[in-house]
């Protein structure tokens, strides 16, 4: 089942930073939640391993995330490929980054692809879930971005 | 002694048939004491889980069973590759194709099978499972045969022909129907979709595969419907002599033509006992069973009836689009790749027809099983049934009188029908009048007039449906070759008492006390000497299993025609001990007498204490006999069915007032059974009518994957069931039995569909597929402006 989302995020910092930010593997698997074990694997791609509990999908699941910065449009893609217990998934999403007098505003959008028994969840509790999660991560760009700048 | 028959006097005592004994096989399966696949333990023996793909269409490009083989308790992880070494990495299907065992290079739809894991316990494989890194590539996925008919994505890439298309079967004049239909005074169109579904056994499908190592022979204990037509496979894909093999079916819970075919789970267990000598046991999870199990119908069919003014047919034509999934593993005779679909022109005297099915593959999870349903007759009862309803109704005819009008006469039979069958036997209009009397149609009319000028919504369905079964006469009906006919072996003890053991496998049918009854209303014994012992290939004669309505028109016909060839030798002994010519001995009353001295005669049991005791001279000592029996014929139950339903039209909720069956099964073994398959087979109409469809999205995701999704109903759901009978009997077979287990399936759905769509008629709906949800009624009332209070 295809999903699709998309949010704004206002950071207290100026565009360099927060491209900076974005830009480092590192700091945006730190954004993920509930991550148990991180490798960075290059300067542009990390292997996250998470703890997932979506209705009875419960467990471990393995995401291959890669960054694919796009400097001339301000724009990051982010392309994230994975899963487990029987379940993939493929992510891509993608935020334009301007700058607003002080702050910088970050517009993502998101479309992912879900297959196997969290398929099956997803018309009861998967979409909520998804949501809940994609909206953690950028919200999570925003507060570590914040706090850095504090 | 069952309680129905020990209060009877001795005489009566044998006259087994027709009554309703309790099923002997219940007193242990309401007890616990049935033994399933499950409960078969064996030393040493190990766990199986199988890895499935998530993707419906994907290439894959590796494989790291690395973490997985550290699990404790994992003794060894098989793919493809490993599968490929045997020569089983593909097996062939029923339908002459073949499929994966464990995907090779790719997967072909979601849930397939792509590793199979061993270990200590099913827990730890199944843990292991989970671990198994199986790298993909994502390839464009088909999900819907109109889109596979485009051959833009060609999915078999195995196959030399680079289509989608698998087959076009068509019988009948394409011409003369086309002409009929363009001449016809009334031309009527009708579309409907008969959803995929599952068989949904509850017990779902397992093996304990054992190979013993010292002796070299192989022994599986397998949910099987056809032990015999498995054990041939085995030997035929392995290369392991039939003698060495022996196929254990022991008690199933349900069946419905879900376990005929081969599964790769099933495949997978064999080859894990063969290479690491040590027994291995796998059980479905139901997600497993839901995903992978053989679907049943996914037909997307479109009918057209040419009638005269006055109502009378005169031409039909039922074209079809089959989604076969992503291999051609339909179950099917061989002769019959859309089954027996040209049974669609039904009860009615239609002078041409024509029809054709074009079958498509897909991303989707193969199949094609004969769900309860002698292979498509069931898509083909509910086109036919639908499309006498919407051409009633283009006539402004009431339906049933629409149904008297085109009737088979019963004068007609053997009537020979315009698409290659003939009918052996049937009333149709004695079967149809006993069911609207039943019913009170002309009064239930009426009030359905009265309530519609109230604004009240009621509807009346009617489906008076012809299924075919018995497959099948050798001359045209084989399996992988294997011809349809069935074997009994009858042995008659010193004692009297009797072993009787059959090639077909009671999944739930009660053959455990019918097949006693053939065989004590035969020979005058007493049912409950009488054991019936079926699904041990090593001691059950050889026969092609229990599925399509045909173990009673097969197996019953050996059984009764085994026992009067024992009959035969037992008259030869009785003429011995009454020391009178054979000649001179008459079967009377359950004896053998002396030609008009009843009081001269010895019964069955005394001649079979003389078999071995006192045999009659140049006599073979002993009483059995195997019988092999190839029917002449198939079989045509028939049947009306009324149902009533009342719609909410605020919540669009249709309720089932009354459903009256009236099943026409030829000669009845045993009323109680009969009663209890025409109730369950309702049930399971019931279910498709209103619940039930395996859903897919674009991407090939399977959406129901179990029962909290797929919607098995209920006591509560499942409407009251008023059922009868009429008796023709079959004139070829040996006791006029024509087999029940799925007319009513088969003839259900489109009682139920035809109610609604007639109580939604005057909103200007004609067209509604199942399954019918509450929010389908509900949008067809609002898109018609009915106002909800």
């Amino acid at each position: 089942m295809k999903l699709n989302y998309d949010g704004q995020e206002q950071i207290n910092a100026d565009y360099d930073a927060v491209w900076a930010f974005i830009n480092n593997p590192e700091k945006v698997a730190k954004c993920l939640p509930d991550v148990e074990k991180l490798e960075i694997t290059g300067d542009k791609s990390f292997t996250a391993h998470v703890k997932v509990g979506v209705g009875p999908v419960r467990g471990r699941f393995k995401f291959d995330v890669g960054l694919e910065p796009d400097a001339e449009n301000n724009k990051m893609n982010v392309n994230l490929r994975g899963g487990g217990l029987g379940t993939a998934i493929d992510l891509t999403a993608g935020a334009n980054i301007a700058q607003q007098q002080e702050q910088t505003q970050l517009d993502w959008q998101g479309e992912a692809v879900v297959r196997g028994p969290a398929a099956t969840v997803g018309a009861r509790v998967l979409d909520r879930k998804a949501r809940e999660l994609i909206t953690h991560v950028f919200a999570e760009v925003k507060r570590n971005i914040d706090e850095e700048q504090a | 002694m069952s309680d129905q028959i020990k209060d009877l006097n001795p005489a009566k005592e044998c006259r087994a048939m027709g009554k309703s004994i309790k099923r002997r096989e219940d007193a242990r399966f309401v007890q616990g004491r049935g033994t399933y696949v499950d409960d078969i333990e064996l030393p040493k023996m190990l766990h199986m889980a199988i890895v499935h793909s998530p993707y419906a269409h994907a290439l894959i490009k590796g494989i790291d069973t690395a973490e997985a083989l550290k699990v404790p308790g994992v003794k060894a992880i098989i793919t493809a590759k490993d599968l490929a070494g045997f020569n089983l990495d593909w097996i062939p299907t029923l339908a002459g194709d073949k499929q994966m065992v464990l995907a090779t290079d790719r997967v072909m739809y979601q849930y397939q099978e792509v590793a199979a894991v061993f270990a200590e316990t099913r827990a730890q494989a199944v843990d292991a499972a989970q671990l198994v890194e199986v790298d993909y590539e994502p390839l464009e996925v088909v999900a819907d045969p109109f889109k596979a008919r485009e051959d833009k994505v060609i999915l078999r890439t195995d196959r030399e022909k680079k289509t989608n298309h698998i087959f076009n079967w068509n019988v009948g004049d394409r011409e003369a129907t086309d002409k009929a239909l363009a001449e016809a005074e009334v031309r009527v169109k009708q579309k409907a979709y008969y959803p995929r579904v599952h068989a949904s056994p509850l017990e779902p499908c397992a093996i304990v595969a054992d190979m013993n190592t010292a002796t070299g022979r192989l022994t599986l204990y397998l949910t099987s419907q056809a032990p015999h037509a498995h054990r041939t496979v085995v030997s035929l894909v392995t290369g392991i002599p039939e003698s060495n093999i022996r196929i254990v079916s022991p008690d199933i819970g349900g069946g419905f033509g879900n376990k005929v075919p081969v599964y790769p789970g099933y495949v997978c267990a064999a080859a894990g006992t063969i290479v690491l000598g040590v027994p291995v046991k796998w059980v479905a999870t139901r997600t497993e069973s839901m995903t992978t199990d053989s679907f049943a119908r996914d037909f997307h069919m479109e009918a057209e009836i040419g009638a005269t003014k006055e109502g009378k047919v005169t031409a039909l034509k039922v074209t079809t689009v089959a989604d076969h999934g992503a291999f051609d593993a339909a179950a099917d005779p061989s002769k019959y790749p859309a089954g027996l679909f040209s049974i669609c022109t039904g009860s009615y005297d239609f002078p041409t027809a024509f029809t054709e099915v074009d079958a498509y593959y897909t991303n989707k999870t193969p199949g094609g099983v004969a769900y309860r349903c002698s292979f498509r007759v069931t898509e083909a009862s509910y086109m036919i049934e639908r499309a006498m309803d919407t051409a009633a109704r283009e006539l402004n005819m009431d339906p049933a009188e629409f149904r008297f009008k085109n009737f088979i006469q019963k004068e007609q039979f053997p009537y020979n029908s315009p698409l290659g069958w003939t009918y052996d036997s049937g009333d149709y209009e004695t079967t149809f009048k006993v069911a609207l009397e039943k019913v009170g149609y002309e009064e239930l009319r009426k009030e359905q007039a009265e309530k519609r000028a109230k604004g009240e919504i009621m509807g009346i369905g009617i489906s008076t449906f012809t299924e075919i079964v018995g497959a099948g006469p050798s001359k045209d009906f084989d399996i992988l070759g294997i011809k349809m006919f069935d074997g009994a072996e009858i042995r008659i003890h010193p004692t009297g008492s009797v072993i009787v053991r059959a090639g077909t496998k009671s999944q739930g049918q009660g053959h455990e006390t019918t097949w006693a009854q053939i065989v004590a209303e035969e020979l005058g014994l007493d049912v409950d000497k009488i054991l019936v012992e079926e699904g041990d290939t090593d001691t059950a004669p050889y026969g092609l299993g229990t599925y399509a309505s045909r173990s009673t028109p097969t197996a019953g016909g050996a059984l009764a025609l085994g026992a009067r060839r024992i009959r035969e030798k037992a008259k030869r002994i009785a003429a011995h001990l009454l020391e009178v010519s054979a000649d001179d001995i008459e079967w009377e009353d359950y004896k053998f007498q002396i030609k008009g001295v009843p009081s001269k005669s010895v019964t069955t049991q005394d001649c079979a204490f003389a078999a071995y005791t006192n045999p009659a001279p140049g006599d073979e000592p002993g009483l059995e006999t195997t019988y092999y029996y190839d029917p002449p014929n198939l079989t045509f139950p028939h049947g009306a069915y009324i149902c009533v339903v009342d719609i909410d039209k605020s919540t669009g909720e249709v309720k089932v007032r009354r459903f009256v069956a009236i099943d026409d099964c030829g000669t009845i073994i045993n009323p109680m059974i009969v009663e209890g398959q025409v109730h369950g087979g309702l049930a399971e109409g019931f279910a498709m009518a209103f619940m039930q469809e395996i859903v897919y999205d674009e991407e090939g995701n399977h959406l129901n994957t179990n029962y909290t999704d797929y919607l098995i109903p209920t006591a509560y759901e499942v409407p009251k069931f008023e059922t009868g009978n009429t008796v023709t009997p079959s004139p070829h077979h040996p006791i006029g039995a024509k087999g029940v287990g799925e007319s009513p399936t088969v003839g259900s759905p489109a009682a139920y569909v035809n109610a609604v769509i007639d109580a939604l008629s005057p909103y200007g709906v004609s067209e509604i597929d199942m399954p019918i949800s509450r929010e389908k009624v509900f949008s067809k009332l609002r898109a018609a402006g009915v106002e909800a209070f």
